[in-house]
């Protein structure tokens, strides 16, 4: 009997704790409550390690006046503040973008509004937005050639939020029923005066551009265009299609009429090649049944430099160098900076590239790890990038990156001739 | 004739499981579940084997048999992320990405057990049909299988709650009878407006050992959209319908 009473109270000391098991969920009604008003940010904390490479053209352009050791630290900072307003059909979005950077030559700090813009939403298939907007058309990843409207996006990190343009534009949506789903037209005015979009192109032009939408046959399409004066007219196309449900393809092709190509000569003579250019990128996305996906797209930049012109470009700088080594001259390695921050300098300059992304998510089931590995190679040098990083964002609001960037090329590619050989960063953003 | 008279008797009291029409059953759990058009919010609860929580909030409208759209509420990293579902067609939005990407009904775009077919889910009877019905242990055992090959789960195994035909719980299957995950329906509340069910459902997986997922629904209510709200274009606009 004794021994009963005591299995009896053990078993009476468990049960409360199999109730309590048995979890019980909360989900609190305030939770759902929508505010006429929004505030939130982002704040983001980079240190980078630069493993320089002394002998690389970009290296001596930015260094020329400032050598550096082997390895250069660079503390980097970013803060992002958003909010919005909303009242009946209006509503005011704002979000501000502020850089912080701490490096060899001491700090910097560059404020921005990314966006700015207020809407009017008379009907569920009518918007009409003005101010500072991104708009971000195109399907590809890590290229958008027919992003025409767009500041370029960085392949090396292609979901940095973007900084946008002055822009007046509406959405006009349409649903029907059979082949063609969804069509919308999204019409935009854009303007380029002084202090308005003035860095895009010509000045005192009120450019005008557009996008119409269709999803045709379960295939996203997109027609685009610009014209207007600030930069030469340019047309668009893209798709977007799941062959299957875990493979995507998509593609982007962009005409564009008379642009003009600013080059150097052997010599380091400047001219301009004008001539009808076409870029195109084509692209696929691919799930496996163990949660590996595969980005890869070739994408031809049209207006590209070709690798004779980046060799003379390469050459010129060198020149400089030894121009400013031997004389103390600075203005031919001025020139070339200048170059530089022209079409030289931006993201991928030449004409073919290849992008290989592989990441897998949460490995060995660790919830919210995904290693991955990104390949970008310029196909006509076959320099190219190998980039593995570590993404963590299993702690609420928090999200933790670590990535090495190794760079392969010889002399006069474009990987090899960038200033580093490799490139270790950390990051740590943090939502609120 | 007590030989006749035995086979009758036996004939009428099996005809009853017979009798059960599976498609019409079906439908009957994807209304008793929700209406054909709904708004509802969510909770969704992912939770390591450590006990360690991730929660994000969710806003969904759904019209008709294949159109559903869901917007992330909290938290703070995920705001503004909105996903949208045309038939087979998936697309999710991170504003600062901007614009929508394809993505698949096996990805998921919060991690955990739940992935994007069970966020987005439509109605049952949309996606798969009834191979067999039958009772067990006083409730109804559907077998279901998918219409297509691009359903998320090739076969489904659902016990039915007889009376009140809501779902006790569904394994998730490959084609292979393999065990996907498993979601276990509880805690029945009355929404309002008709609408009684499970407040909560859970799912475990082999493949995630120790971990669970959870699916807390609030405000589940009627309503009507236009199907311009079922757009890419409008997949930033999602806020506006809260």
């Amino acid at each position: 009997m004794k021994r009963i009473a005591i299995l009896f109270l053990i078993l009476l000391l468990f049960i409360p704790a199999a109730v309590l098991a048995e979890e019980s969920y909360t989900f609190d009604a305030a939770e759902t409550e929508k505010k006429p008003y929004h505030f939130g940010g982002y704040v983001e904390f980079k240190p980078v390690l630069f493993g320089l490479d002394h002998d690389a053209a970009f290296y001596k352009l930015r260094f020329y006046n400032d050598p550096q050791g082997q390895t250069l630290p660079e503390w980097n900072g970013r803060v992002q503040l958003e909010g919005s307003y909303e009242k009946e059909l209006f509503r005011l979005y704002a979000k501000t973008n502020t850089d912080l950077k701490y490096g060899y030559a001491g700090g910097s700090e560059r404020s921005v509004f990314y966006e700015a813009y207020g809407s009017l939403k008379p009907a569920d298939s009518l918007k009409v937005d003005a101010g500072k907007k991104t708009l971000k058309w195109g399907k590809g990843y890590a290229w958008n050639p027919v992003a025409f409207a767009d500041r370029p996006k960085d392949p090396d990190d292609p979901e940095l939020a973007l900084e946008g343009y002055i822009v007046a534009t509406a959405d006009y949506i349409k649903s029907f029923d059979g082949p063609l789903k969804t069509f919308s037209f999204t019409p935009v005015l854009f303007p380029v005066y002084n202090h308005v979009n003035e860095a895009f192109g010509n000045d005192y032009k009120l450019n005008v551009a557009g996008r119409f939408y269709f999803l045709l046959y379960d295939t996203d399409i997109d027609l685009i265009f610009m014209t207007g004066g600030s930069r030469t007219d340019r047309y668009g196309v893209d798709f977007s299609r799941n062959i299957t449900t875990n493979f995507e393809i998509h593609g982007e092709f962009a005409y564009i009429r008379n642009y003009q190509k600013n080059v150097i000569d052997a010599q380091g003579n400047p001219f301009t090649v004008e001539g009808d250019a076409q870029s195109y990128l084509i692209g696929l996305r691919h799930l496996t049944t163990f949660d590996l996906t595969t980005i890869l797209e070739y994408y031809h930049n049209g207006t590209g430099f070709s690798g004779d012109d980046m060799k003379n470009y390469y050459a010129f700088i060198n020149r400089g160098y030894n121009v400013y080594q031997s004389t103390g001259n600075t203005a031919p390695m001025t020139a070339a900076q200048q170059m530089a921050e022209g079409n030289y300098g931006r993201f991928s300059p030449q004409e073919n590239y290849l992008y290989l992304r592989l990441s897998q998510k949460e490995p060995f089931d660790i919830l919210y790890f995904t290693p991955a590995v990104t390949w970008m190679m310029n196909t006509d040098d076959q320099s190219y990038s190998l980039t593995p990083e570590l993404l963590y964002t299993g702690i609420t609001n928090l999200e933790l990156r670590l990535r090495m960037g190794i760079i392969v090329g010889g002399r006069n590619t474009e990987y090899g001739e960038k200033q580093n050989d490799y490139r270790i960063e950390f990051r740590a953003g943090y939502y609120f | 004739m007590l030989k006749m008279a035995m086979v009758l008797i036996t004939l009428l009291m099996t005809l009853p499981a017979y009798a059960i029409d599976g498609t019409a059953l079906l439908k009957q759990v994807d209304r008793n579940l929700n209406p054909e058009s709904y708004e509802a919010y969510r909770k969704l609860i992912n939770i390591e084997p450590d006990g360690k929580r991730k929660e994000f909030t969710m806003y969904s409208a759904k019209k008709g048999q294949d159109k559903i759209a869901v917007l992330f509420l909290a938290p703070a990293s995920d705001k503004g992320r909105s996903t949208l579902r045309l038939g087979d067609n998936m697309w999710l939005n991170i504003p600062n990405i901007g614009k929508p990407i394809r993505i698949t009904s096996l990805q998921s775009v919060v991690g955990g057990v739940f992935n994007n077919a069970d966020i987005m889910n439509l109605d049952y009877s949309a996606e798969y049909d009834v191979e067999s019905v039958s009772e067990a242990a006083g409730n109804y055992l559907l077998l279901l299988k998918a219409k297509t090959k691009t359903v998320a789960y090739d076969r489904l195994k659902m016990w039915v709650d007889k009376g009140k035909k809501l779902p006790m719980k569904i394994e998730c299957l490959t084609e292979a009878n393999m065990l996907i995950k498993t979601l276990y329906f509880k805690d029945h509340k009355d929404f309002g407006g008709g609408i009684v069910r499970p407040a909560v459902i859970e799912t475990d997986s082999p493949l995630y050992k120790g971990y669970k997922s959870v699916m807390i629904f609030a405000k589940i209510k009627k309503r009507a959209f236009k199907d311009e709200v079922f757009t890419l274009t409008f997949m930033p606009n999602l806020d506006s319908l809260r």
